[in-house]
């Protein structure tokens, strides 16, 4: 009974407001399935448990923190249905999408401290191995696989699936890939079944039955009950190898990095943005050029926030005193380099800011690329002298934006063809209404 | 495992790296080299396990040296290397004078590990080309090791070595034992056995590892012999030679030798038929079709083909050996009905020739290089660049005591990592102290309790490199900084510490249904120990917990230096700083926190300890030690829950509660902003312990100047305690222009929405 425990400890404090969330889950159909599953599985742990502690096997202990893994990731499924029903509220301005990753996060590391408590516990064993009786050995195995393999298949666990897809692969599947490569390379039929990777937790569930069964042949065999310890290790060792690039995964989403799917993307579109040169007058229209920065990263990222920033703005602000300091801390912000601006002969301190390569924006759950993005910043600077980079320019576009930003070589990569070259045309009729000063 | 794909398909040879996979020579050509491979294999199986016969009556420095003379003898026949070819000078001479002495040293150690462990164990271990063990040594030892197939074969013939190791029960290995330093018949021999009876390992255990080191030798020799050889002009020629060099080395040690002991050989006459096929089997043959086959096919082929028939053979050959069928085949009959009980097939041997046979095919196939690159970016014709170049730059690292050198000056340049270091060492110590006096007294407590040690140590670790790592520098992909892997950390610790509870729990149920009897005579002291270590660690962190307080200013204001790009407004963003910090009203980040509960977890543990073996000694209370340890399970419990607690409202980007009521007011005061119609999607988030981020957007009349709204906004929001803002300005116009860009449909449409609004504003105070 202490499987539950581990997790609805936690949230004891606010007890009552679980119940009343649970109630609103419950409600619907879908969960119904979980929690069924969920009751299942804490009998078949509970079994689990008192099978392990008359073998006194540990690696039978080991593959039943599979188990309790799976009721994790039972939770988790939950989590992720109560997260759809939730609105975002004043304290959570994001909404709880993000509730779901921590979860994923959670169940991975607890885990993976089940295992380094396996690894410790089988240290201690092999300075003096007990005896191990075999009796419910098999049966235990037999009935963790089954029912982990029945919950694994028959619940559609959205997040943990994402997860699986989207991190790296474990150093036990691409042996499994590199293996049935050479497998399909005789019989070809079963590169479906095998081939792009496997999922990780099957994959998992049946080399732990495979070790389990290993040492029950051993020790009914030859009485070798240091295999016992050994498959507990190398069930240990699995355990953080398909666990650990989850972790990795979801720990990223939570430390707000830039999720490596954007990272190439926005790298093109800086690097088309160091092309762009996004000069403003003094009374240039800096709202246009807000609207095209955002309409690039919009594809990208879904909350964005841009702000412009105008360099010969600060510099009387500068010497205005102490309001400008108060106020324009560049410390954190990103800037978008403008490469041919390097007149250092101007000691301008914003400028001069050691510039960044760029700013992706970090990812804020899964599949939702980069909600709150880090401040992207342009640096327009319109004291210097300019026109290295237009000598490849776009003529004509650049003409129609003569106003005050000037765009060239877009349209030389094929990732903006789709968003970008049928701008001119429609932008062209646009630029009248929507600039009402010249 | 193979991959022809298509026999037929027409290909040079040497087509391996052809475009869709290794693209095979028409094997009809090929099949007379493979069967004569096969067979020369087959045949120095045999001349092997004659060699092990030969080794038991003669002296294995007089064996050698036959084996040298025949060889020698033979191939100056053959190659006839001094009418042939161009002269060689005295230089190359000196060189092969040492070829010869390094072939001597190996081709010693090869024959004495066959007589230690006999003929099957010898082939098993000593017959792998040169091609399978570079793989394997290159999988060990560098990172670049060609995928994950090849670390399968490495761990295979790791394991084989092993099971050769652990589960073979050689018979021999008693016989030897009754006479372990008794007669060996000369100094060299004896030198040896004395080395592995050093080594405290098993005559035939020795053996085994005296072969994987010869076979490392041997492969280092070949390669270091390559050049030579072609100097001299042809490995043929350089193996003449040598083997002639080496002869005139023996010599003389060979005639002290006969001249000194007396031989166990009753007539050498009869031996003249086993020596002559063990010289032709052994060295001659074989050197020859390997250099033929060499030519002919490709490498990894070639060790491919070889390795199989050569295991499967020693395999049968261990067997039937001793067997009466295969007397008939043995050239030297006088053992013939002698007792077959020495190294002959177990169970451990077999399975490590499996895992030979599979590792040799894995580390011999040819690797497939150049599968791991980074995206660099696409070409302008669409396809995608690969960087290759990575691990090269990668490895290009300062060394490792320089490496250690800074990273302790990073440790110490702070004070958080700084506490969390001593306090580690000072942990890894007492367990070092406790593992070691265990395995002095063999207490078995005392081991375990070191091992429990060792387990919470790695908190420790982990909390200090959350604190290394915090003040890294912002990077592409952390483009906030590293700060928040601090608040990671203390999550994962609480974690850690909710597991460690809730084991203590279990056990203290398992043991309130049912005592087991202690035995608290050694508990005591290592107790007390632990407790002291933990004492002193509580002293140190709450002392930095105490003064954190009054240090935050400083410690944050120069952590936030580190990691970013100040350039101006540093005095006020002190201010804000401190400000912030003094409503948090939090000293410790997550990061201590964690490790100081930790600290704290381990203390009541040993006071637990204490505590319950006092009951028990005193009043013989068994029921103590379970309810103390559920007491403490509690305890531990209970203390974790708010560390979690807050770091998952930090997690899950929470408005940062002791920041909400002034926010809410500085929102408020945003709307008296002259200018300013709306904003929308006000966020505001705790990045890190020492930031506050926000993004917010605001609406504007169109004649308003945007940099003007931007500062006064951010200076609102700065009193507030943000100090990370990200501010987007929106007019009428941009609205505009987005629809014009956008090109969904949806977009237009929330768009105008928002257009709307805002002209209703903008009427409403036109009107007002």
């Amino acid at each position: 009974m202490g499987t539950i425990h581990l997790f609805r400890k936690p949230q004891r404090s606010f007890f009552g407001k679980l119940l009343q969330e649970f109630r609103l889950v419950a409600a619907d159909r879908r969960s119904w399935k979980i929690l069924l599953f969920g009751a299942i599985n804490l009998t078949c742990t509970g079994f689990l448990l008192m099978w392990c502690s008359s073998t006194n096997s540990i690696a039978l202990t080991a593959y039943t923190y599979l188990t309790i893994f799976d009721l994790f990731s039972l939770i988790t499924c939950l989590i992720s249905y109560w997260v759809m029903m939730r609105k975002p509220s004043p304290a959570y301005s994001f909404g709880f999408e993000r509730l779901e990753v921590l979860a994923v996060f959670a169940s991975t590391v607890l885990a993976q401290l089940g295992a380094l408590f396996i690894l410790k516990e089988s240290a201690e064993r092999f300075l003096e191995q007990p005896e191990i009786h075999t009796g419910r050995l098999l049966v235990g195995t037999f009935v963790a696989l089954s029912f982990n393999l029945f919950t694994m298949l028959s619940i559609r666990n959205k997040p943990f699936a994402y997860v699986s897809e989207a991190a790296s692969t474990s150093w036990l599947q691409e042996h499994v890939a590199d293996l049935s490569r050479s497998l399909c390379g005789i019989i070809p039929g079963l590169s479906s079944i095998f081939l792009p990777r496997m999922n990780p937790f099957v994959l998992i569930d049946l080399a732990g039955a495979f070790a389990l069964c290993i040492t029950y042949m051993l020790i009914e065999i030859n009485n070798y009950f240091a295999v016992d310890t050994a498959s507990a290790i190398a069930i240990a060792l699995m355990t953080f190898g398909t666990m650990y690039p989850m972790s990795v995964y979801s720990g990223k989403v939570l430390l707000q990095t830039t999720p490596p799917h954007v990272i190439g993307q926005l790298d093109k579109l800086i690097r088309e943005a160091g092309s762009v040169h996004v000069r403003i007058r003094r009374d240039a229209n800096e709202q246009m050029v807000l609207a095209h920065v955002t309409n690039r990263l919009y594809t990208l990222v879904s909350t964005l926030t841009v702000q412009i920033f105008k360099d010969d703005w600060i510099r009387p602000a500068l010497l205005s005193g102490p309001v400008a300091a108060n106020v324009l801390n560049f410390s954190d912000h990103h800037v978008i380099p403008m490469p041919p601006l390097k007149g250092t002969d101007d000691s301008n301190p914003v400028t001069s800011t050691p510039t960044k390569p760029s700013s992706p924006p970090p990812e804020f759950s899964f599949n939702t690329p980069g909600k709150n993005v880090s401040p992207v910043i342009l640096l327009n600077t319109q004291t210097r002298p300019f026109g290295l980079g237009l000598n490849h320019g776009h003529a004509p576009y650049s003409s129609v934006l003569n106003q005050g930003l000037g765009v060239p070589g877009i349209g030389a990569t094929h990732g903006f063809r789709t968003g970008f070259t049928n701008i001119p045309s429609r932008y062209g009729t646009n630029n009248r209404i929507g600039q009402p000063r010249p | 495992m193979e991959e022809n794909y298509g026999g037929d398909v027409l290909a040079g040879p040497g087509g391996g790296g052809g475009g869709l996979g290794p693209v095979d020579v028409p094997s009809a050509r090929l099949t007379k080299y493979i069967v004569l491979l096969c067979f020369t294999k087959f045949l120095k199986a045999v001349g092997l396990f004659e060699s092990y016969d030969l080794l038991k009556v003669v002296h294995i420095v007089q064996f050698i040296f036959i084996l040298k003379l025949g060889t020698a003898f033979f191939m100056v026949l053959f190659q006839k290397p001094f009418s042939s070819g161009k002269s060689i000078t005295k230089r190359q001479w000196i060189k092969i004078f040492k070829h010869a002495i390094a072939g001597c040293i190996i081709s010693l150690l090869w024959f004495f590990g066959l007589t230690l462990c006999g003929p099957l164990r010898t082939l098993l271990l000593f017959e792998h080309s040169d091609i399978v063990v570079i793989s394997l040594l290159s999988v060990l030892f560098t990172s670049s090791g060609g995928g994950p197939a090849k670390t399968r074969g490495a761990a295979f013939f790791i394991i084989a070595v092993i099971c050769l190791l652990l589960f073979d029960n050689d018979d021999l290995m008693a016989k030897m034992a009754e006479h372990p330093e008794g007669h060996h018949d000369s100094a060299l021999t004896h030198m040896l056995y004395t080395a592995i009876a050093f080594l405290g390992v098993a005559d035939h255990k020795g053996g085994v590892l005296l072969l994987v080191l010869a076979l490392c030798c041997k492969v280092g020799f070949h390669t270091a012999s390559r050049k030579l050889s072609i100097d001299v002009g042809g490995a043929k020629r350089l193996q003449a030679l040598s083997q002639i060099v080496s002869v005139l080395l023996l010599c003389p040690w060979v005639i002290v030798l006969s001249v000194t002991t007396e031989s166990k050989v009753d007539s050498w006459f009869s031996l003249i038929m086993p020596f002559t096929t063990v010289i032709f089997f052994v060295m001659i043959l074989d050197f020859y079709v390997e250099s033929i086959c060499s030519v002919k096919m490709e490498v990894y082929k070639c060790a491919r083909y070889g390795s199989f028939p050569i295991f499967i053979s020693a395999l049968l050959f261990g067997n039937f050996w001793t067997h009466p069928i295969t007397d008939q085949l043995r050239a030297m009959n006088k053992a013939a009905h002698q007792e077959s009980t020495e190294h002959v097939l177990s169970g451990g041997v077999v399975v490590s020739a499996v895992f030979f046979i599979l590792s040799a095919n894995i580390l011999s196939s040819p690797s497939k290089r150049g599968q791991k690159g980074t995206l660099i970016g696409y070409s302008p014709e669409g396809t995608p660049l690969y960087n290759f170049m990575g691990d090269a730059f990668q490895h290009s690292s300062q060394s490792i005591p320089r490496f250690i050198k800074e990273s302790l000056k990073q440790i110490l340049e702070e004070n958080d990592s700084r506490q969390i270091f001593y306090f580690l060492c000072l942990n890894l110590l007492f367990t070092f102290v406790e593992l070691f006096y265990g395995v002095l007294t063999n207490s078995l407590g005392l081991i375990s309790d070191g091992f429990h040690m060792l387990f919470d140590c790695s908190a420790l670790v982990m909390g200090l490199f959350a604190a290394l790592m915090s003040r890294w520098k912002a990077t592409r992909i952390f483009s906030y900084g590293y700060g928040r892997i601090e608040i990671l950390s203390g999550f994962i610790n609480g974690l850690f510490l909710v597991v460690i509870a809730f084991f203590v729990f279990m056990e203290s149920v398992a043991r309130l249904i049912d005592p087991p009897e202690l035995d608290t005579h050694m508990l005591t002291p290592v107790s007390v120990g632990g407790l002291i270590v933990n004492l002193i660690g509580i002293c140190a962190f709450s002392h930095a917990h105490s003064h954190s307080h009054g240090a935050s200013q400083g410690s944050c204001h120069s952590s936030d230096h580190s990691h970013s790009h100040h350039v101006h407004g540093h005095s006020d963003h002190g201010h804000g700083h401190s400000h912030s910090h003094g409503s948090a009203g939090k000293g410790m980040n997550a990061n201590m926190r964690g490790v100081f509960l930790h600290v704290l977890a381990d203390t009541l543990g040993s006071i637990g300890v204490i505590v319950s073996t006092i009951l028990i000694e005193q009043f013989g209370w068994f029921i103590a030690d379970p309810l103390c340890s559920l007491f403490i399970a509690v305890l531990i419990f209970l203390s974790v829950v708010p560390l979690i607690k807050d770091a998952c409202q930090v997690l899950l980007l929470r408005l940062p509660p002791e920041h909400e009521k002034e926010l809410h007011v500085a929102l408020e005061k945003l709307q008296k902003i002259e200018g300013l119609i709306s904003y929308r999607d006000p966020h505001f988030w705790r990045h890190s312990a020492s930031i506050v981020a926000g993004t917010i957007h605001i609406q504007v009349t169109s004649d308003v100047l945007e940099q003007r709204i931007v500062q006064q906004v951010t200076g609102i929001l700065k009193d507030a305690g943000v100090n990370n803002l990200t501010i987007q300005v929106e007019k009428e116009a941009y609205f505009q222009h987005m629809s014009g860009l956008s090109t969904g449909f949806h977009d237009v449409l929330t768009m105008t929405k928002q257009m709307e609004s805002m002209k209703y504003y903008k009427d409403g105070t036109y009107i007002m």
